[in-house]
């Protein structure tokens, strides 16, 4: 990402799919009810994805070398189907992603061919970025490989947030020592911090500014900071969304990722 | 014969009429003699630490797979553990330990990187006995046993990945589903060998590998060790009948870059004995042509006395026989007493760092090696004498009215 001009098509493809993701990962369709921690990320999980989203987001990484913005248009449906396609700058429109299930499918127009990602490449750290491809498209595994408990809380614009420490269940295959979550009152994530095995922070995902979008409130801009990389960051902003609309079936196929209707 | 024994006497004292000339020259030729004796028995001793040190962390003096997995080491192409008269072939003399193996090609993944690895379920029980690696451990320790699910990692992978003893990492490989497994395994032990090693290989124990990827008691290799080399050809010959549905293949098959480096050091001697040989024979023809000049009035002499060119040659090729033959000796004995002087081995440790790339061993024992040392001062004397040949031929072509005539 340091150089666009060099930034393989994976990395863009990862980057795609990980706004698909994020954007629906925080989206959080009802107020959070259950008062413990497992019941509150559960509450928030369970609406991981509404039902379905359209939304167009742009993407802003800072490196070093410079900053680079990418825009997108992504679909989802359900929590299996997800297709996200760059629009702009010109260089990287038509490169798209579309996620089934476990399978990741890339379609790169300037090859004019659609690959399937090795499982492997996929647990890859996503190259010159602050964002991790894996957890992303994993991120709901919090709920269910993890337990969990309140730590503490905070206020956050006048709304109280609670902070819950999640700890991997023994034997579950998942580096990080652990993750602290906070969630507000009305089930925005407002941040994630990822710890290692010996208690240090490796990388923290914040909220910078919650809005109404789509009826519902929503995280419109995100910011991905790995602490190893001082001024770096991947920043996350949404422009416009949709939820609960109908989706054809025709968008979550391989030839549609290869030839948009 | 009557003739040799008037001019051996007379060579003889000629030789040491110029002592000075004489030192040099013996001390060119046993110098000379002695770089190639010694370079010879250090290289062989080097090659052999090198190739122990290899072969013993890993490879072994052979292995068995099965057909194909060799061009092709996928989860799809592996062998049952041995039995019947395959084991009892294993279980044989020459075969000093044997131990199965189970390879799977992944990724290790862990807070901050995510790294491919080659993953080797082993028999810590039979590892001890046949590989190097768990002596190895610098931190933690070795695998308890087969069942053991957690893991070695190298030095260097344990750094680029920045985790240690105590945590945790992830691998993945693929399945006999053909998906992928993804499991956590504790990391309870370090092992320090060379970088490439530390870097491509974890360990677990073979029956959680196998469980990881679903198998039964499916394995991709069996390692074995010979004590005596040269028992190598013929118990691969041997394996390969009992078990004809495998590969079975010795050390040099299977590491082309250490049969390649083997041969080499079998080999770089001649070269330096070309070069060295190059460098006495000037110096040889050098200091026996200075004499002859020197000597010319002597030879016309000599001649005029009565001796035939033919006496003059022989008696010329005397002087080079003697003075060459006694740098052997000499070059022989210094040789023998630096080879002996070094018994208890020379002790590289202080260039550890440097020499790991080329998997050396730290200490090396150099040996005599009673052929090479014969063939090699043969070889030396006899090609002393011939390029000392040419002085002498100008020796006895001399005229001896011209040479008389000639002061010196």
């Amino acid at each position: 990402m340091a150089s666009p001009e060099n930034a393989p098509f994976v990395t863009r493809r990862k980057a795609m799919s990980l706004f698909a993701g994020v954007s629906a990962a925080m989206v959080v369709g009802q107020p959070v009810l259950a008062q413990d921690a497992g019941g509150i990320l559960r509450g928030a999980f369970d609406n991981w994805r509404a039902d379905s989203s359209h939304a167009v987001v742009e993407m802003k990484i800072k490196r070093n070398s410079g900053t680079r913005s990418l825009t997108m248009e992504s679909w989802t449906l359900g929590d299996k189907k997800a297709l996200v396609r760059f629009t702009a700058p010109a260089r990287d429109a038509g490169n798209a992603t579309l996620q089934l299930g476990n399978a990741t499918y890339v379609f790169n127009p300037k090859l004019n061919q659609v690959i399937k990602l090795p499982a492997s490449a996929m647990t890859q750290s996503w190259m010159g970025s602050d964002f991790s491809y894996n957890d992303l498209s994993r991120s709901q595994k919090v709920v269910n490989d993890y337990t969990h408990r309140i730590i503490g809380s905070s206020r956050h614009a006048g709304k109280k947030v609670t902070i819950i420490e999640s700890i991997p269940k023994r034997g579950k295959p998942i580096v990080w020592g652990k993750q602290i979550l906070a969630v507000r009152s009305d089930g925005v994530l407002i941040q994630v911090e990822y710890f290692d095995q010996v208690g240090a922070r490796v990388r923290v995902m914040k909220t910078d500014k919650v809005g109404r979008i789509g009826g519902r409130p929503y995280p419109m801009v995100l910011t991905m900071k790995t602490d190893a990389k001082p001024g770096q960051y991947t920043r996350i902003t949404t422009k416009s969304a949709e939820f609960n609309l109908s989706i054809p079936a025709y968008v979550f196929t391989k030839s549609n990722l290869q030839n948009p209707r | 014969m009557q003739n040799l024994k008037t001019l051996a006497p007379l060579a003889w004292r000629n030789l040491w009429r110029n002592t000075r000339r004489t030192v040099i020259t013996l001390i060119v030729v046993s110098v000379g003699l002695w770089s190639v004796l010694f370079f010879n028995s250090f290289l062989n001793a080097w090659g052999q630490a090198g190739k122990d040190a290899v072969l013993d962390l890993l490879i072994g003096q052979g292995q068995i797979h099965a057909q194909g997995y060799m061009d092709d080491p996928s989860i799809e192409r592996l062998m049952r553990p041995p039995e019947g008269t395959f084991l009892e072939a294993l279980e044989a003399g020459e075969i000093g330990a044997w131990s199965m193996r189970l390879q799977l090609p992944g990724v290790v993944v862990s807070e901050y990187k995510t790294l491919p690895v080659n993953m080797v379920g082993v028999d810590p029980a039979a590892e001890r006995i046949l590989s190097s690696i768990p002596e190895k451990i610098v931190k933690g320790r070795y695998l308890l046993d087969a069942h053991d699910s957690s893991v070695i990692l190298g030095i260097s992978l344990a750094e680029r990945l920045k985790t240690g003893v105590g945590r945790r990492v992830i691998l993945m490989s693929q399945n006999v589903a053909g998906a992928l497994s993804e499991q956590s395994f504790d990391v309870v032990g370090i092992y320090d060998a060379d970088k490439a090693t530390e870097d491509y290989y974890a360990f677990t124990g073979l029956v959680a590998a196998q469980k990881f990827v679903g198998l039964d008691d499916e394995i991709a290799q069996i390692t074995f060790t010979i004590p005596e080399e040269e028992a190598l050809e013929s118990t691969v010959a041997r394996l390969a009948l009992a078990a004809p549905d495998l590969d079975v293949r010795p050390w040099k098959q299977l590491s082309l870059f250490l049969a390649t480096t083997d041969s080499f050091m079998q080999n770089f001697i001649y070269i330096w004995l070309a070069v060295v040989f190059s460098l006495m024979a000037i110096g040889i023809v050098n200091t026996q042509l200075m004499a002859v000049f020197e000597r010319t009035h002597e030879f016309g002499l000599l001649r005029a006395l009565g001796m035939k060119p033919r006496q003059v040659l022989v008696l010329v090729a005397l002087e080079s026989t003697f003075l060459i033959g006694f740098g052997v000796l000499l070059g022989v004995a210094l040789a023998g007493m630096t080879i002996w002087a070094l018994a208890d081995g020379i002790d590289l440790s202080a260039f550890a760092a440097g020499l790991e790339m080329f998997q050396g061993g730290q200490v090396l024992y150099p040996q005599y090696d009673a052929q090479r040392f014969v063939v090699f001062s043969l070889l030396i004397w006899v090609l002393g004498i011939l390029v000392a040949l040419w002085p002498a031929w100008r020796a006895a072509k001399l005229s001896p009215i011209e040479a008389m005539r000639q002061v010196t």
